[in-house]
């Protein structure tokens, strides 16, 4: 009895649903080719794109840019507001509307709104999602803006700006970049007697020392560099490895050279647990770990530096991170980008140009500690290398010269997922490197379609 | 006799107080933690009485956030949700409950089994619904979706089943008319469910997360978990602020529920009258 | 007369109904539907659909077939099992004994109704902050009484593979009791004191009168109540997202909602998503459809 009402239900649900779909298909056709037609929809605010296309051709006539970013939030928002002052400005007849959303819910509201044709004129996107959306064909081509404006690319950071191109095109500028970067506790080292890093350092010397600095007590450890994908990726680079073969066909993750690294860092915890597990971390962050003065090393970003230069008591400084065969080190940038359907394009246009390229939002970030401008202005980049700590800074420029890249993919961050898992196996000790690698490979290969 | 009479409130008082601090402990750190200073967080071992009391988290989110404007978003968009899923599902539960028809049972399982759909599921298509009528960005948006609500719906229906028909019937003979007997009997007889359900739906739109972060883009109507949210991805090693804003989002709805506990005793008393 | 009133009678079906049955067509039908003829596309959930350049491209029960052929899908029902079967009892139990002792009429019965309540009050952000520290290896109070008590040198919960699921259980029980609490109540208050003074004069002892009384009548509400956990757990999301930010060590707290979450958000991959949470669905649908059957044995209809 309760089976067949359930059944009939449904049934009603079925057809209920058929024909309101079809209705609301239908009419939903005739609105969209209004839309498209350049009737703003009534969600914009009124001044936000009552121009219809071509004024925005015509500067006298005011506009308004969206501008959706993740990385102005909380502290750096007001720099973002200086940013946006000093341009409005400039260009008096452009307003720049911020919406700012926090990093961890920033790219599901953009899928919405991007699958919806309500993305902002222009946005921020990391360097892994820039891809998926660039291969995705929601954004706008911006050379024929380079060449309209003779825009002097030399201004900006070469490989910063190549990142932003996908398949030839270039799809966005980069706001921001930074690199990651070995941070030591410089009393640590004197306590142990350990001779300080230098940019000559190799993988030999790094475990050494952090060894000596795990001797020094049960609660002080040497290292830490987390067993994940974006450690890994770029590890694998020094031991001369690599996820990927060269023309990005097959996965190559169980190769020698990847097990070799990935044993390293297992033996790293488990082994001479110079590294604390994860028990032993027992939820303090690794940075807290670090202010706390109870480790030695850290590999982490230039972010860092703002909240070190507060909050730690003792001295620090910093090093190029070290290698094996070779030397290799993160890349990591935030791209602007233009919806291809954005009415205002050009005005957006100018507003990426200004946050990526010129001096004043250079400076404004220098100043700010907030990561590092791509730019290659000598001065700014001066102002930038005269505040300490650390004393090194220097490092953080060195360190451009051996830059690699993710191996970027159209399911990069479903690439990033699986492999993740099958390396905290390995780092927990539940499976050893090579069984872990092993299984990573044959899922990988089975889930990720490359090319 | 005696013992019974002294063993009855001892086992009450042993057995809720357990209960009690269960639920407590945690509660009781994040009014602890939220007193700390930013210095005092990561100290081992833990703290449970700050050393020293300090007030700077509490100043932080009202500093770099726009937190009191969250707050009235958060209270009007409750309060009229609320009132919006309380009035259509009573309507609805009344007619369930009280209003033979032929096909009641069927319409009122298609009712419930939209219950058993995982919301996002339904997320991104409701979204497009909303863009089809340019309620985006819009409190209007983010309440319409909130009117159809199965789960208050069941809640009154079962309730107003059990109201007498008795009641019903009289008024029926009297002349009163449906929605008279709607408004006179059935709404203050179902109040204690009403309380009950009122509370849970303004703490689920108080709480709700998701829906308001793809619906609202301007900061200007940002709800409180958004700003919590924000708050953490910013903030989220500095617990003592995270505390600070999360027992401030607490506060409103710990008071209404206490100020609930009136209808929920008229509901016991009316248990004994029946 | 008799005309006049079924006219009435409808009218007053047609018009109270009228705002629940727009919201159910427009804001759950519509879009349930939507969300099917999606999971049969290939749709990355990024561009705006359109037909004619095929966009998205229509391929059959492609996903249906990938889903149910791979382990994944497997391994994730197993762990959402896993949950249902830790929480089930344990929040029906906690639940009723809370619903029991808020059914008295002691001076403080308000204060604890409140204090009960406010694991309900709280967000999942701070809960599940809170619950990683008292869960925690070294310093987590959990692990402190469990060595106080009996002894045991407890586990790293949310970094054990075996643990991690029992972590969030617990986490969740303390969340939800509060809330079921209060609908079982409901359930109590609802119970004739008369049968209770009988149950009394004939000398029945509390563990009789609660098995005999309490339980049979209450369990409307509690196949209620159960119906909707299960749903619930099913839908398990937020404190696996917050608690176990990359889903546990070694995927084991990675659960169906969350997949879906990753699918159609993290990975573009939105028909893939889509055709996983129909499956969810008719899962779920399954459970209670057997749940309806099975109440006939032990749920008591009071008339």
């Amino acid at each position: 009895m309760v089976k067949l009402r359930f059944v009939k239900a449904l049934t009603i649900i079925v057809i209920i649903a058929m024909v309101s779909v079809i209705a609301a298909c239908s009419g939903g056709n005739d609105k969209n080719a209004a839309e498209s037609s350049g009737t703003p929809s009534a969600s914009d605010s009124p001044k936000a794109s009552e121009s219809p296309k071509e004024t925005s051709e015509a500067p006298e006539e005011n506009v308004t840019v969206k501008f959706g970013n993740f990385s102005g939030a909380g502290d750096t928002a007001k720099y973002l507001t200086q940013m946006q002052e000093a341009f409005e400005k400039e260009h008096p007849n452009i307003k720049i509307e911020i919406e700012t959303i926090a990093y961890g819910d920033y790219f599901t509201q953009m899928q919405t709104r991007v699958a919806a044709g309500q993305a902002p004129d222009a946005y921020e996107l990391n360097y892994e999602n820039f891809v998926s959306y660039a291969k995705k064909g929601v954004l706008l081509d911006i050379n024929p803006f380079f060449e309209a404006t003779q825009f002097d690319k030399s201004t900006l950071n070469q490989q910063a700006l190549n990142a932003f191109s996908a398949d030839g095109t270039q799809y966005g500028m980069p706001g921001s970049f930074s690199n990651v970067l070995l941070i030591y506790n410089k009393e640590l080292f004197a306590e142990a007697n350990a001779e300080l890093p230098t940019n000559d350092w190799t993988w030999k010397e790094f475990d050494d020392a952090a060894a000596k600095i795990r001797a020094l007590d049960k609660n002080t450890f040497g290292v830490f560099q987390p067993i994940q994908f974006h450690e890994f990726y770029k590890l694998v680079q020094q031991n001369d490895g690599s996820l990927l073969n060269a023309d990005k066909t097959a996965f190559t993750v169980n190769s020698p050279e990847n097990v070799e690294t990935l044993q390293r860092l297992v033996d790293r915890v488990l082994k001479s647990n110079v590294m604390p597990t994860q028990a032993q971390l027992s939820g303090v962050g690794d940075w807290d770990l670090f202010k706390a003065g109870r480790l030695g090393m850290i590999v982490t970003g230039v972010w860092a530096f703002s909240d070190f230069m507060q909050n730690v008591k003792f001295e620090w400084d910093v090093a190029v991170e070290p290698g094996n065969k070779k030397k290799a080190t993160h890349f990591f940038s935030n791209g602007l980008v233009i919806n291809k359907d954005s009415k205002v394009a050009e005005a957006a246009f100018e507003w990426i140009k200004f946050l990526s390229s010129s001096k004043e939002a250079a400076k404004i970030r220098v100043d700010a500690g907030w990561e590092l401008p791509a730019v290659t202005y000598p001065d700014v980049l001066e102002a930038y290398l005269k505040t300490t700590p650390p004393a090194n800074r220097q490092a953080v420029f060195d360190s451009l010269e051996f830059l690699v890249t993710p191996p970027v993919i159209e399911q990069f961050t479903e690439m990033a997922d699986i492999l993740g898992i099958h390396l905290t196996a390995a780092s927990e000790g539940a499976k050893s490197a090579q069984e872990a690698l092993d299984d990573a490979q044959k899922e990988l290969t089975d889930k990720i379609k490359l090319q | 006799m005696i013992r019974s009479r002294l063993i009855k409130p001892l086992l009450f008082y042993v057995f809720a107080s357990i209960l009690a601090i269960f639920a407590l402990i945690p509660f009781f750190w994040m009014v602890s933690t939220s007193l700390k200073s930013k210095g005092a967080l990561i100290s081992i071992p833990i703290e449970w009485i700050p050393e020293k009391v300090s007030f700077e988290g509490y100043e932080k989110i009202f500093t770099v956030f726009p937190f009191a404007q969250a707050i009235f978003n958060s209270l009007f968009i409750s309060v009229a949700s609320t009132m919006l899923v309380l009035a259509s599902a009573l309507m609805a539960a009344y007619v369930f409950a009280k209003i033979e028809f032929k096909g009641r049972e069927i319409v009122f399982t298609v009712f419930l089994a939209t219950m058993m759909v995982p919301g996002q599921v339904t997320m991104i298509p409701v979204f497009l619904v909303l863009k089809e009528f340019q309620l985006l960005n819009s409190f209007t948006g983010l309440l319409l979706p909130t009117v159809f609500n199965p789960f208050a719906i069941f809640m009154l229906r079962q309730f107003i089943k059990t109201i007498h028909n008795d009641f019903v019937d009289a008024a029926f003979i009297d002349g009163a008319s449906q929605p008279n007997i709607f408004l006179r009997i059935i709404v203050p007889l179902s109040m204690p469910i009403i309380a009950t359900l009122g509370i849970v739906t303004f703490m689920g739109s108080w709480n709700d997360y998701f829906w308001p972060l793809i619906v609202l883009s301007d900061r200007d109507l940002m709800t409180l978990p958004l700003a919590l949210s924000s708050l953490n991805g910013q903030y989220g090693s500095e617990y003592n602020t995270l505390m600070a804003g999360s027992l401030i989002s607490m506060l409103p709805i710990i008071i209404l529920y206490m100020f609930a506990q009136g209808f929920f005793k008229t509901g016991l008393q009316m248990g004994g009258i029946k | 007369m008799r005309n006049k009133r079924d006219r009435m009678k409808w009218l007053t079906i047609v018009l109270f109904l009228l705002p629940s049955t727009i919201g159910l067509l427009v804001f759950s039908i519509i879009p349930i539907f939507y969300s099917l003829i999606i999971s049969f596309t290939d749709w990355n959930g990024l561009n705006p659909w359109n037909l004619a350049a095929g966009t998205p491209d229509f391929i059959g029960f492609g996903n249906f077939k990938a889903i149910l052929e791979g382990e994944e899908f497997w391994r994730v029902l197993k762990n959402t099992m896993y949950y249902i079967v830790l929480y089930i009892p344990l929040i029906l139990a906690a639940s009723v004994l809370a619903a029991i002792l808020l059914n008295n009429a002691y001076r403080a019965i308000g204060l604890y109704r409140v204090i009960f309540f406010i694991p309900v009050l709280t967000s999942w952000v701070a809960a599940a902050l809170i619950w990683k520290w008292l869960l925690s290896d070294d310093y987590g109070p959990v692990n402190a009484i469990l060595s106080f008590v009996a002894g045991i040198d407890g586990p790293a919960w949310l970094q054990d593979r075996t643990w991690a699921m029992p972590g969030i259980v617990f986490a969740s029980i303390w969340k939800d009791m509060g809330f079921f609490a209060l609908i079982m109540l409901g359930g109590l208050q609802a119970i004739n004191p008369a049968y209770y003074e009988a149950a009394h004069i004939d000398g029945a002892n509390f563990w009789k009168r609660f098995t005999r009384i309490t339980i049979p009548l209450l369990s409307p509400m509690l196949f209620f109540v159960l119906i909707m956990c299960i749903i619930n757990s099913f839908q398990l999301f937020p404190q696996v997202m917050i608690m176990t930010q990359d889903a546990g060590p070694y995927g084991s707290t990675q659960v169906m909602v969350e997949r879906i979450y990753k699918f159609a958000f993290k990975y573009y991959k939105m028909g893939y998503a889509s055709s996983f949470s129909w499956i969810l669905f008719v899962i779920i649908f399954a459970f209670t459809a057997i749940q309806m059957k099975l109440q006939k044995k032990w749920v008591h209809y009071d008339s």
